[in-house]
């Protein structure tokens, strides 16, 4: 019987003798990671269940369920769940944590009490946003943005979420501190950086991102804070403040924020790419640089959020036309991507349907953004329901699908087992059709004028919100059926060996599945390129017990 | 990389050179109001910060020699000055609409 | 932390060794974290730092008063006190390096002490300040119409920010050197494992980076005179 990562563990401090301390006190990447997984996921659906009740309401003009000031507290509580406690820590804490270390050939990251001591304090930061619903006059209702002046006249619990924000914020530094360490100090001896993953390289530049980016939101709610009990002056107008400066400083981390959502993801699709390919990534060198490109281009485009709100027009021009830049480099990857597939031995897997279904629907997400990045045409449709669909296509049918994809790449490998690939695709085909239905008509509708974040409307939008709930009832159908396959697959599913899909990089090249406790049995040496194949097979072969190159 | 082979004396000397060199150029920001480039004092005195700043990271903080901690240090200053470069130098000086807006009318309080 | 960790020989096709590098025993890899968490520090205080030059753009008459009305001599003798802090622990990190404990731990006394006059000469400042009747939530000037303009309103907003925040840096920084005497006693920093030691010095070297452009730009605008804010 092989000894697994969940039949030994190293812990913070101490010997504990019970399985469940020795969960709560793991330095293990491979378990802090599921940990954040069950977490996350939790919160994910709490928040998928918020947007249903949206949908409810929306699904008629006038009061459905819910009155005004209840549906502004529904859409904040569903952003900041969604976007601070799911989508940012996202990624780089459910994969970036177990399989970024294993990639390069570490036993863990640069500071594993770190990681440790940083999951707690998202745990702190989960539970002071969770308290906000239950005291005082509950959840703050000024959007997850907190614009000023509003965030701060408001008797909500406007302060627990800027504090909430804050803890979730620093874990996010702190992960990508570890992460940037790691990358640069624990790579197997001979992997130079142009011989990394490009799954690593998404996550080098995504924690680049949450190191520089994610302090200034930080100082912007303490300031926020203080503004609030102190009375510093500096977003409150009557005494010279000006709210143009917040949504600067506010964005000027919640731009990168959503690259910061993205690389990662796109790091997934260019590892599934080439393994359900059979072929070699085409253009690993331009990937890897757009990869960082992204992330340095993509602080500078912020103020392509401020069109509408004053700030001058020089300004506008200039943000315009970086935004415009920053979307050439992911243009680059998808041309890489296809370029990869053609002429490949195309496996039709479930993770390469996810992936392909990103393709198509974060090709309309990233267009449909350059449509709102002419400032003439974000005039009308700033704040409308096309801004709400365009974010929507770009993370849920792009960063949230990418993740699926992931979670079917790598389940084999954390769990050892297979899920129903069939039962799999149908969930794929029926998520598919519902974020479509979902989300198109609202393009539609903003274009025509239905403004977001609004209770109520006039009756020529109803058909358009009653498709989107049809949509919105397949896609959450879809996904709890999606969750229901994992949960089969882990519990009965079949056993697999350590590299079911066949493919190349090093997470795949470990002793038995689920990896052992320090991942592989020796550290090998990496003079090989990420992804070698010829004619459709793996060109590099090892010897498990000496992690010696066998071909 | 460095526990022991670091000299005592020439270290101390280095570390008693840069406090002296603190020492003026802080005198210096205390007199150049009054003596030069008073038209510009803002500008005279971030240049003397920036000197100041130099100093204590090449030395205090061991970051002469440095490369790839250097390149980050660079990288991470020229993102905090081209936040600066657009909203202070191109946004905030082309306000358009300053003659109305309650918070920089002339008749503001 | 244990200090008989053995790193790994990885093997290549040629049959050369090549060592492995661990997590653990990395001093290069504990220097290089701890520079990148000074980064967030440069990046929280320059969002400040533009907060400030922002509403200088749009006051800059304003800000020269303001900036005129503070008192220059005890920000003076802050700025020397910092100065000596940090040569303080520069000196007393080198100690720890080339084998001088005790005198190192001297030295981590004195930037103690350096650093809680620097706290009490702030203290007495911002007393100055409070009887003048500036100061947060004081009704005359910077809650409700108060007499100061908007300019000098924002300035002090950020005023006592800034070095309210600097302040609890310093407070931080002095329980960190606190806690670093604790572990060298505990025989846990020595000459040999001195990692804890350079960051926390490293630390301290920032705090007084951070000053020497608060102190600039908010004390020395004005230096030249000015109508004065109150």
């Amino acid at each position: 019987m092989n000894k697994t990562y969940f039949d030994e563990t190293h812990c913070a401090f101490g010997h504990p003798k019970s399985t469940f301390m020795q969960w709560m006190l793991t330095i293990d990447h491979k378990r802090i990671d599921l940990m954040y997984a069950a977490v996350m996921f939790t919160f994910f659906f709490v928040a998928v269940f918020v947007a249903l009740t949206m949908r409810i309401e929306l699904f008629a003009p006038g009061s459905q369920i819910m009155d005004g000031d209840t549906f502004n507290q529904a859409f904040t509580l569903h952003g900041v769940l969604m976007i601070f406690l799911f989508i940012i820590p996202g990624i780089p804490a459910i994969f970036g944590n177990i399989v970024m270390p294993i990639m390069i050939g570490a036993k863990d990251v640069s500071f594993p009490r770190l990681n440790w001591a940083t999951f707690w304090l998202y745990i702190v930061g989960c539970l002071v946003a969770l308290a906000s619903l239950f005291i005082g006059e509950g959840v703050a209702d000024t959007g997850w943005t907190f614009y000023a002046p509003y965030s701060l006249n408001t008797d909500t619990n406007v302060i627990m979420a800027l504090t909430a924000a804050f803890l979730l914020g620093f874990a996010s530094i702190l992960t990508g501190l570890n992460f940037l360490v790691t990358i640069h100090r624990l790579r197997a001896p001979g992997m130079t950086f142009f011989k990394m993953p490009l799954f690593v390289w998404g996550i080098y530049a995504t924690a680049w991102i949450q190191l520089l980016a994610t302090p200034v939101v930080g100082i912007t709610l303490i300031l926020a804070i203080l503004e609030k009990y102190l009375g510093i002056g500096i977003f409150d107008p009557s005494k010279g403040g000006d709210p143009v400066l917040f949504q600067h400083l506010f964005w000027i981390y919640s731009h990168p924020a959503v690259y910061l959502m993205i690389l990662p993801a796109f790091g997934i699709m260019s590892e599934i790419i080439p393994t359900f390919s059979r072929k070699e990534i085409f253009g690993y060198r331009t990937i890897a640089l757009s990869s960082a490109s992204i992330a340095g281009i993509g602080y500078l485009v912020w103020g392509h959020h401020l069109f509408t709100s004053g700030m001058s027009d020089i300004a506008k021009t200039v943000f315009s036309f970086l935004t415009f830049f920053v979307a050439v480099p992911t243009g680059v990857k998808f041309y890489d991507w296809v370029a990869t597939m053609y002429q490949g031995k195309i496996v039709l897997s479930t993770p390469m349907l996810w992936g392909l279904g990103t393709i198509i629907m974060f090709a309309i997400g990233g267009l449909t953004g350059v449509t709102i990045t002419m400032i003439g045409v974000d005039i009308h449709l700033q704040d409308t329901y096309y801004s709400v669909a365009h974010f929507h296509y770009a993370i849920l049918s792009g960063v949230v699908w990418l993740m699926f994809a992931g979670m079917h790449y790598w389940f084999p490998m954390i769990t050892g087992k297979m899920y129903s690939e069939s039962k799999a695709k149908i969930s794929f085909y029926i998520q598919f059709v519902g974020v479509n239905l979902l989300w198109f008509p609202m393009l539609i509708a903003g274009w025509y004028g239905m403004p977001r974040r609004y209770f109520d409307y006039l009756p020529q939008f109803e058909i358009y919100h009653q498709i989107a709930f049809v949509g919105a009832i397949l896609t959450i159908g879809g996904m709890v059926y999606m969750f229901w396959i994992f949960y089969k697959g882990w519990t009965k599913g079949e056993k697999v060996g350590p590299n079911p899909w066949n493919a190349t990089t090093l997470e795949w090249h470990m002793p038995y599945s689920p990896p052992p406790l320090e991942n592989h049995t020796k550290v090998p040496y990496v003079d090989f390129d990420p992804y070698e194949y010829h004619q459709g097979e793996p060109v590099v072969k090892f010897d498990y017990e000496t992690m010696k190159r066998i071909d | 990389m460095d526990t022991n082979t670091v000299n005592y004396k020439t270290e101390r000397a280095s570390y008693y050179k840069v406090l002296v060199g603190l020492l003026l150029l802080t005198a210096v920001t205390f007199v150049q109001p009054h003596f030069f480039m008073t038209h510009s004092t803002f500008l005279a005195q971030m240049l003397i910060a920036v000197v100041k700043a130099w100093l204590i990271l090449m030395y205090y903080m061991h970051l002469k020699g440095e490369k790839l901690i250097g390149a980050m240090v660079i990288f991470s200053l020229f993102l905090v000055s081209f936040f600066f470069i657009i909203t202070i130098g191109i946004d905030v000086p082309n306000f358009q609409y300053a003659a109305e807006s309650y918070i920089t009318a002339p008749a503001a309080h | 932390m244990s200090h008989e960790y053995i790193p790994e020989i990885a093997i290549d096709r040629e049959g050369n060794e090549h060592e492995v590098q661990g997590w653990q025993d990395d001093f290069y890899g504990g220097k290089l974290g701890f520079w990148l968490f000074m980064l967030t520090e440069v990046m929280m205080f320059g969002a400040m730092f533009l907060a400030l030059a922002y509403y200088n753009t749009l006051h800059p008459e304003d800000y020269f008063n303001a900036s005129a009305s503070l008192n220059r001599v005890l920000g003076g003798i802050n700025t020397v006190i910092l100065l000596v802090s940090a040569l303080t622990m520069g000196l007393g990190l080198l100690k720890m390096r080339t084998g001088d404990v005790k005198g190192a731990k001297l030295m981590i006394w004195a930037t103690i002490i350096l650093a809680t006059a620097f706290l009490i000469i702030k203290g007495f400042e911002w007393k100055a300040e409070y009887n003048h009747g500036v100061f947060l939530l004081h009704d005359k000037l910077l809650v409700g119409p108060g007499t100061l303009p908007f300019g000098q309103k924002l300035f002090f907003g950020m005023y006592f920010t800034m070095t309210g925040l600097h302040g609890l840096h310093i407070i931080i920084g002095i329980g960190l050197m606190i806690w670093l005497l604790k572990r060298i006693n505990a025989g846990k920093v020595s000459t040999e494992h001195h990692i804890l030691h350079w960051n926390i010095a490293l630390y301290w070297d920032i705090v007084h980076l951070i000053w020497v452009f608060v102190f600039p730009y908010y004390y020395m605008i004005g230096a030249a005179g000015g109508t004065g804010g109150h």
